[in-house]
């Protein structure tokens, strides 16, 4: 593709997403389109640190669910307003997740993954348990940030909150992207060692990408939870929204800025479809785990690759693959 | 005093039941370097089959197994044969977790489509009487769960051990190339390991379905813990993950009685981070582990 028309269509997209609220005929979809829009968001801060170092963490949900529930205390306990609680609740979290990553990234492949998931299991449990605090199972209500809205204008606003959100994890992926610590992260993904041997800082490569990511989920978070204004932990906590994390960056592809995006844009409405299709079953859990087995199988690269390979010449292999092949 | 004994007790009694599912997870680890993510959600599956038997002809969940095992062991070989082992070698260890993840993810929503979420439990009228020694009090249920899973890791390493296969499971695990070089076939062996630990979760599941009601959604908590055991016991070592389940399920036990249930759940975890912090290969586990 050509760089003009690369342009016209990222043109065309954002003017499309920033009128997307006005065209729509009716508040679910309104309503539909700010979830899609968080969950590009949240895949997104995620491929910061799976799509740069290749660390796949399916235990990102603690960062949202701990995101939310500091925005939600922060704001009932302690009577900030709502900006300072977003922003202070995001600083901690990100930096319990520096605290937490140099535990962490000190394992490597498997070892990770399970220190992911235990993470969302500790975070879960702590909450529900810290019942004085945070009202443990029955949840917590969080004030409203916008009281002189109504359900839809406040569906609009969210909208907009979410959009810049999103735009400002994209932009920090693409700079670093472009950076030397974004090809020093590269490094840690083709070969940690070799990385290593060259130079490359990678324990504070990785545990800066981690907490940059976690920095990035708890502002989702915590925005949810303004947006909410009701948080269940079992959901907010759910494995659920740490693998669609991990669905949508694969399925669009982890290599690609868009590639989440892309990623969210098919599984949260395919998802919300079950949702008002099926009812409230857990067929829609089916789906989502049937559509992960058949990308890692059929289509680890994502759909990007996938189909730039179909429209042009092949794709340059990593330097892994060359190796490998 | 009398509690701690009963803490004791009962964790012993638990511990074993940990330890026959952490042993299927080494199993997997020792074959293919897979951290197999489904294999709690695998052990739910045998569980509410063992409920449909149960309720469908008021069969002991215990005479489930002969229809369970055979059953999950091809499951496994099929899992193996059929998805894990397509996977391109170079990323296989995060890719086979997605993959399990994906795996575990279709069983809970289809047992949830089927089952729905609510709470199920298998009850037997031994279930609800207890063997008192001194102050201890110990249910039956938990006693014959833990001869079950006894008797079944007796044979797991009596097999391992043992037997022709066993040594060249053994030899499959410990160096690939080399055992190909003397004449075993490791993908079958590949295979058929995967099969052995997935008979582990059908035994697991008839005693889970015996001691304990249950709901899809509860194998989450089920992965950290059996996680946790597999990490501290060291990755790939079948003993290790064994004296791990059995320290591990005496700890929560102790905590339970002594603190809470949270606590008791968060000891796994604690001890997780601090086996990373200190040992990151685990206490038990040897050359292999320190390689991931």
């Amino acid at each position: 593709m050509r760089n003009a028309s690369r342009y016209a269509l990222l043109a065309a997209g954002v003017a499309l997403a920033l009128a997307y609220p006005w065209i729509v005929p009716n508040l679910y979809l309104l309503y539909a389109g700010v979830l899609t829009l968080m969950y590009a968001a949240t895949a997104t801060s995620w491929n910061i640190l799976g799509g740069f170092t290749g660390y796949v963490s399916l235990g990102h949900s603690a960062f949202f669910g701990l995101g939310a529930y500091g925005t939600g205390l922060l704001m009932t306990r302690a009577g900030w307003s709502w900006i300072p609680s977003l922003i202070g609740s995001a600083l901690v979290v990100a930096l319990f997740a520096a605290l937490v990553g140099v535990a962490a990234v000190r394992v490597r492949g498997a070892s990770f993954v399970i220190v992911s998931i235990a993470l969302v299991s500790m975070t879960n449990l702590l909450v529900q348990g810290w019942r004085s605090l945070t009202g443990g199972s029955t949840g917590l209500r969080v004030p409203s940030p916008f009281p002189d809205l109504n359900r839809g204008q406040s569906h609009f606003a969210f909208f907009y909150l979410f959009l810049g959100l999103l735009a400002l994890v994209m932009l920090t992926w693409w700079f670093i992207s472009r950076s030397r610590y974004g090809a020093g992260l590269r490094a840690i993904r083709e070969d940690e060692d070799k990385a290593e041997s060259l130079g490359v800082p990678t324990a504070a490569f990785k545990v800066t990408a981690y907490a940059l990511s976690a920095l990035f989920v708890a502002l989702a978070g915590g925005l949810y939870a303004l947006w909410f204004r009701s948080l269940d932990p079992i959901f907010v906590f759910s494995i659920l929204i740490g693998s669609y994390m991990v669905l949508m960056s694969l399925l669009g592809g982890v290599r690609h800025l868009f590639g989440p995006l892309l990623g969210a844009l098919i599984v949260a409405p395919a998802g919300e479809y079950f949702l008002v299709a099926l009812g409230e079953t857990q067929v829609h859990l089916a789906a989502a785990g049937l559509l992960l087995v058949l990308v890692v199988l059929f289509m680890p690269e994502g759909i990007i690759p996938a189909a730039a390979r179909l429209v042009s010449r092949p794709q340059q292999a990593s330097i892994r693959e060359e190796a490998a092949g | 005093m009398t509690l701690l004994l009963q803490g004791l007790a009962l964790g012993v009694l638990t511990g074993g039941l940990y330890a026959l599912l952490a042993s299927g997870l080494s199993l997997y680890f020792g074959v293919m370097r897979v951290v197999m993510v489904a294999h709690p959600a695998f052990l739910f599956l045998a569980a509410y089959l063992t409920y449909t038997l149960h309720t469908a002809s008021g069969l002991d969940p215990l005479l489930a197994l002969p229809v369970t095992v055979p059953l999950f062991f091809a499951l496994g070989v099929a899992v193996q044969r059929l998805l894990v082992a397509r996977l391109a070698p170079e990323n296989l260890p995060m890719m086979s977790v997605l993959l399990t993840f994906g795996l575990a993810l279709v069983i809970e929503g289809l047992l949830g489509t089927v089952y729905t979420g609510s709470y199920k439990s298998v009850s037997m009228d031994y279930a609800t009487r207890s063997l008192t020694l001194g102050a201890v009090r110990l249910p039956y249920d938990r006693i014959v769960a833990f001869a079950v899973a006894a008797l079944t890791l007796a044979a797991l390493f009596t097999i391992l051990l043992k037997s022709r296969f066993g040594r060249a499971l053994r030899a499959t695990i410990q160096h690939r190339e080399a055992a190909r070089l003397v004449g075993i076939r490791t993908e079958r062996v590949t295979g058929y390991g995967f099969g052995v630990g997935l008979a582990t979760a059908a035994v697991g599941g008839s005693v889970l379905a015996l001691i304990t009601p249950f709901f899809p959604a509860a194998h989450w908590a089920w992965i950290g813990k059996l996680m946790a055991i597999i990490v501290v016991g060291g990755l790939g070592s079948v003993l290790g993950a064994a004296l791990a389940a059995v320290m591990l399920g005496v700890i929560e036990s102790l905590v339970l009685v002594t603190v809470d249930a949270t606590w008791a759940t968060m000891m796994f975890y604690v001890f997780l981070f601090l086996t990373l912090i200190a040992r990151p290969q685990g206490f038990f586990g040897g050359r292999l582990a320190q390689r991931f």
